[in-house]
């Protein structure tokens, strides 16, 4: 364990960032679907999500972010992913998920206010 | 690292503990210190760290989390490591996981890309998932 995980809504910003910390496992991930849904219930469609600061993820995180991204899609949305750790971009690249996320490797990228 | 460190062919480490997926993370640390003492390179061993953690996931898959061990056998063969998850006296799951089926599925995606040979079976009520990967031998 690198770091202690955390979870954190951007005050300001829009569309709307939540951003993580450490590693998103089948432990942490319910954490990160209740807050992703806890966004997009106030109605919001596209959410950017910063995982600079994660330095683990497994496919119970990936299927947090799938199930997101058909939510924010119902809404006419998107979910869009910051991620720039080579060993994270890894994990999206050999699941075939770079073609399902819009993938930005820095926020300013990612386009939120 | 010293000589005496170093794991070696028939070399075979256990570990059991409760099938929590809060625990799995013990999984991927032992695995992390064993691969290192075998011989494999970071990249392997951050590829190992990810693929027993997703052999976890499959073999609670389905499975009632709250009950029942899972037993962790990683074992040095020549140039390669195996792995071998059981899990031990746990019951089917009455309730179906959130997003389940398609965690399985990238799970079998993110062992087909980073390890060597990989299966799993679940029989008499134990499920059962294994992996081999060995240094140098798998290219993406």
């Amino acid at each position: 364990m690198d770091q202690e995980f955390h979870i954190e809504q951007r005050e300001g910003s829009t569309p709307p960032v939540i951003a993580v910390r450490g590693e998103i496992d089948v432990a942490t991930a319910p954490q990160l679907r209740e807050s992703l849904h806890s966004v997009i219930a106030q109605g919001e469609g596209t959410i950017v999500l910063d995982l600079l600061e994660v330095t683990f993820l497994d496919s119970t995180a990936l299927g947090v972010l799938v199930g997101a991204l058909k939510r924010c899609r119902e809404l006419g949305g998107e979910l869009h992913i910051v991620v720039a750790d080579p060993r994270i971009v890894k994990i999206f690249e050999i699941t075939g998920l770079t073609s399902v996320f819009t993938i930005a490797d820095s926020l300013e990228s990612a386009g939120p206010a | 690292m010293e000589t005496a460190d170093r794991l070696g062919s028939g070399d075979r480490i256990e570990l059991k503990f409760p099938a929590r997926g809060d625990l799995i993370v013990l999984a991927r640390l032992v695995t992390s210190a064993i691969s290192a003492r075998a011989g494999f390179d970071i990249e392997e061993l951050e590829d190992l760290r990810l693929a027993v953690g997703e052999l976890c996931l499959l073999t609670l898959q389905g499975s009632d989390a709250q009950h029942g061990d899972l037993h962790l056998e990683l074992s040095v063969l020549g140039d390669a490591i195996e792995v071998v998850c059981t899990l031990e006296r746990a019951q089917v799951a009455t309730v179906p996981e959130p997003e389940g089926e398609e965690v399985a599925r990238l799970s079998e995606q993110i062992l087909d890309a980073l390890v060597d040979e990989h299966g799993r079976e679940s029989r008499d009520g134990s499920a059962r998932a294994w992996l081999r990967k060995r240094r140098g031998g798998h290219a993406e």
